[in-house]
């Protein structure tokens, strides 16, 4: 994709971020362009998740902004971002675990079509909203697994599941922290396949160590720091970037 | 599904046709029965289903109880026209507005800190009733006098019964119906994980408030039945006692399933009704039952009952039926032996046989199961050990039985997770 061409979805305008007296974000400028497939790689602590948390509106920003689509998200609580158009998955499970899997993907699907506060229609009746959990059920390959607890899906299938739940609230731009962490080779495989086929159309943002994957999957790659963004590029602009090379990647790829 | 309807269908008609049959004494108990249940049902509304344990329940239905005793005062004195038939409408009323209001500054916290705010929201109209004449009147409460409304006098206990049943069944039925709406299954997600509700788009905070004050509403309908039954309340209506007891039977009932703390809350106030006229003890029964539910059954006997319905196809009944009866048999024989010793305990240790001692000098023989004990005889002390040892071995053995039966079930069927769940979870 020329992603040089597509306008900004969403900016990241000095971002600060202090626990007390710790400093965690120092300064984060990043741009997300529409439609990409931007990977966000650091080491363990970089800040990665916090920076998702930000995004998310999970924590206030000490300091800096951030936009999506020009409009102003710093600041708001994470149902308004959400209803906004953005919306993530955590880096450790996070589901809705003692209902089905289906009823996970709906409470989305229920976001989507703004149902918040529905007590005076019965949801077994709701067509749309039911055709449409199934069918994100379908495209997340989960459907026969509908009627299982969510505790009960192995964990590749509670992450699929996780990504099946932020598509269903409709969101435009998805965060996604480590969705193949833990996973055996397989299933990693199928995991990525998996994202970019849903995501096709979309703006992703995922965090992701495994290299491999973030290559093979995202359009560019940021590289985070100890709270600082040190290079945005193209996965070959990264791979041949001297300071990236030696902060992060040369360890990883010397075995 | 449709045995379930049956059976509700069934119990219903039996709900109608048997209190006239009684005397005034169980209808009264069939009355307190029912809003005990149509209370804990209302309460579980927050528990079972939105995951928020109030310890302070207390708090809506006497609200419930006092709005419905002042609307009885102003119709009996001609202020007002209200027909008795509709006044639980004025209580679920006030009772929803007091709960959006406490549900709001309740719901900013979780766990055990919300707990601690309904505890005290309740502890402080306890403490603050029987100072405010006007409002709550006193220490000695408000009293009225149920008004002819509609061709019903409300004179006898049986027509009061009727009035009770109508409206615990339709608030029931509401409330079932609420677990089947969009709002419904939301509660449930919130239940699960509030964080993640919060970021696919949903104010949990109002989310909460209202989940909170549908639940105090009904608890107020609970309370204003109550206050119609007994045309009188006082400040104990809010009272720790009142909140902890919805509590258990709550969980006695089973708080994971709609109907659990329905039944639970039947079966406890019956059996209160039952014991508490034979034995000053009752209380300490109770205590038993809820601790012995909570580590033997935490899901409660709804729990139970619903694990035997699900599994009803799987389990070999045959082979199950020998255990069930050694259960029950090595149960009944533990809890004599218990009884025993608690009646006998409950007579020795009086007061009135401490005095027969000091009077007399000797330790009389007393009557405990319709037969005279002495008590310094050797068997005395050897009946409840006889009872008790053999009866705790079987239990063992039955239960272990039990168990390897159910186990076996589910090797042979590796697809019960996919057999239907509880009823609140089930519908889509
Ligand atoms: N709520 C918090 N309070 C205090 N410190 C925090 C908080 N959240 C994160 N931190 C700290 O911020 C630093 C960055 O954490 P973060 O989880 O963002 O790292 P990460 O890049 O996601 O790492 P990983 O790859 O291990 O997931 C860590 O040192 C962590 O201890
Ligand atoms: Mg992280």
């Amino acid at each position: 994709m020329d992603t040089v061409m597509q306008p900004d979805v969403l900016v990241i305008d000095d971002l600060q971020k202090h626990f007390g007296g710790l400093e965690i974000m120092r300064g984060v400028d990043l741009t997300i362009k529409q439609g990409e497939r931007h990977a966000l790689v650091g080491p363990n602590g970089a800040g990665k998740s916090t920076l998702f948390n930000l995004i998310s509106g999970e924590h206030r920003p000490s300091g800096g902004r951030i936009y999506l689509r020009g409009q102003r998200i710093s600041g708001l609580k994470p149902e308004q971002i959400s209803r906004r158009g953005l919306t993530r998955s955590f880096q450790i499970t996070n589901v809705f675990s003692r209902m089905s899997a289906f009823e996970n993907i709906r409470i989305g699907v229920m976001a989507r079509h703004g149902i918040r506060f529905n007590l005076y229609r019965r949801i077994k009746p709701m067509r749309a909203i039911n055709d449409e959990a199934h069918a994100l059920l379908q495209q997340v390959r989960l459907d026969h697994r509908a009627d299982n607890l969510a505790s009960d899906l192995t964990y590749s299938e509670q992450r699929a599941l996780e990504i099946g739940m932020t598509l269903a609230t409709g969101a435009e731009v998805i965060l996604l922290d480590e969705p193949t962490a833990g996973m055996s080779r397989d299933e990693t495989a199928y995991m990525v396949e998996l994202i970019r086929q849903v995501t096709e159309g979309k703006t992703l943002m995922m965090v992701e160590h495994d290299m491999s994957v973030v290559f093979g999957l995202c359009d560019r790659i940021s590289v985070l720091v100890y709270g600082r963004i040190l290079a945005t590029g193209t996965p070959e602009e990264i791979r041949s970037n001297q300071e990236v090379q030696s902060a992060y990647l040369g360890e990883e790829e010397e075995h | 599904m449709r045995y379930a309807l049956i059976a509700i269908l069934a119990l219903l008609a039996l709900l109608i046709i048997a209190p006239p049959l009684l005397g005034t004494g169980w209808q009264y108990a069939l009355i307190n029965a029912l809003i005990a249940a149509l209370f804990a049902a209302a309460f579980n509304l927050l528990v079972g289903q939105g995951g928020m344990l109030s310890f302070g329940h207390a708090a809506y239905f006497g609200v419930g109880a006092f709005t419905v005793i002042h609307l009885m005062q102003s119709v009996e004195y001609g202020d007002i026209p209200f027909p008795t038939v509709l006044l639980p409408l004025a209580g679920a009323a006030v009772s929803l507005l007091c709960g959006a209001l406490a549900g709001f500054f309740a719901t900013m916290r979780s766990g055990v800190y919300f707990a601690l705010v309904t505890l005290a929201l309740a502890e402080l109209l306890h403490s603050l009733a029987p100072h405010w004449d006007e409002m709550f009147g006193g220490e000695a409460g408000l009293s009225s006098m149920r008004m002819p409304s509609l061709g019903f006098t409300f004179g006898s206990t049986l027509e009061v019964y009727y009035l009770t049943l109508s409206w615990v069944v339709i608030c029931i039925g509401l409330l079932y119906a609420y677990t089947r709406t969009p709002f419904g299954r939301l509660t449930l997600a919130l239940r699960d994980n509030e964080q993640r509700i919060r970021f696919m788009g949903f104010n949990a905070h109002g989310t909460k408030i209202v989940v909170f004050a549908i639940s105090a509403m009904f608890s107020g309908v609970a309370g204003s039945l109550m206050a119609i039954s007994n045309e009188t309340a006082n400040y104990s209506v809010f009272s720790t006692q009142v909140s902890a007891l919805v509590v258990l039977h709550t969980f006695v009932g089973g708080s994971t399933i709609f109907f659990g703390p329905i039944v639970g809350a039947c079966v406890l106030s019956l059996f209160t009704f039952v014991v508490s006229g034979v034995t000053h003890s009752w209380m300490l029964y109770q205590g038993i039952i809820f601790v012995l539910v909570m580590l033997f059954a935490p899901k409660g006997i709804g729990g139970v009952i619903q694990a035997h319905i699900e599994q009803r196809h799987a389990l070999p009944w045959k082979r199950l039926a020998a255990p069930y009866a050694l259960a029950t048999l090595a149960g009944l024989m533990v809890a004599c032996a218990t009884v025993f010793v608690v009646q006998s305990l409950e007579i020795v240790l009086s007061r009135e046989y401490a005095a027969a001692v000091a009077r007399t000098g000797e330790y009389a023989p007393y009557t405990v199961f319709a037969r005279e004990w002495q008590v310094f005889h050797p068997f005395t002390w050897l009946f409840p050990v006889l009872l008790l040892v053999p009866g705790l071995y079987l239990l063992r053995r039955a239960f272990a039985r039990i168990q390897t039966l159910w186990d076996k079930d589910d090797d042979d069927d590796g697809d019960i997770a996919a057999a239907p769940r509880e009823l609140m979870e089930g519908g889509h």
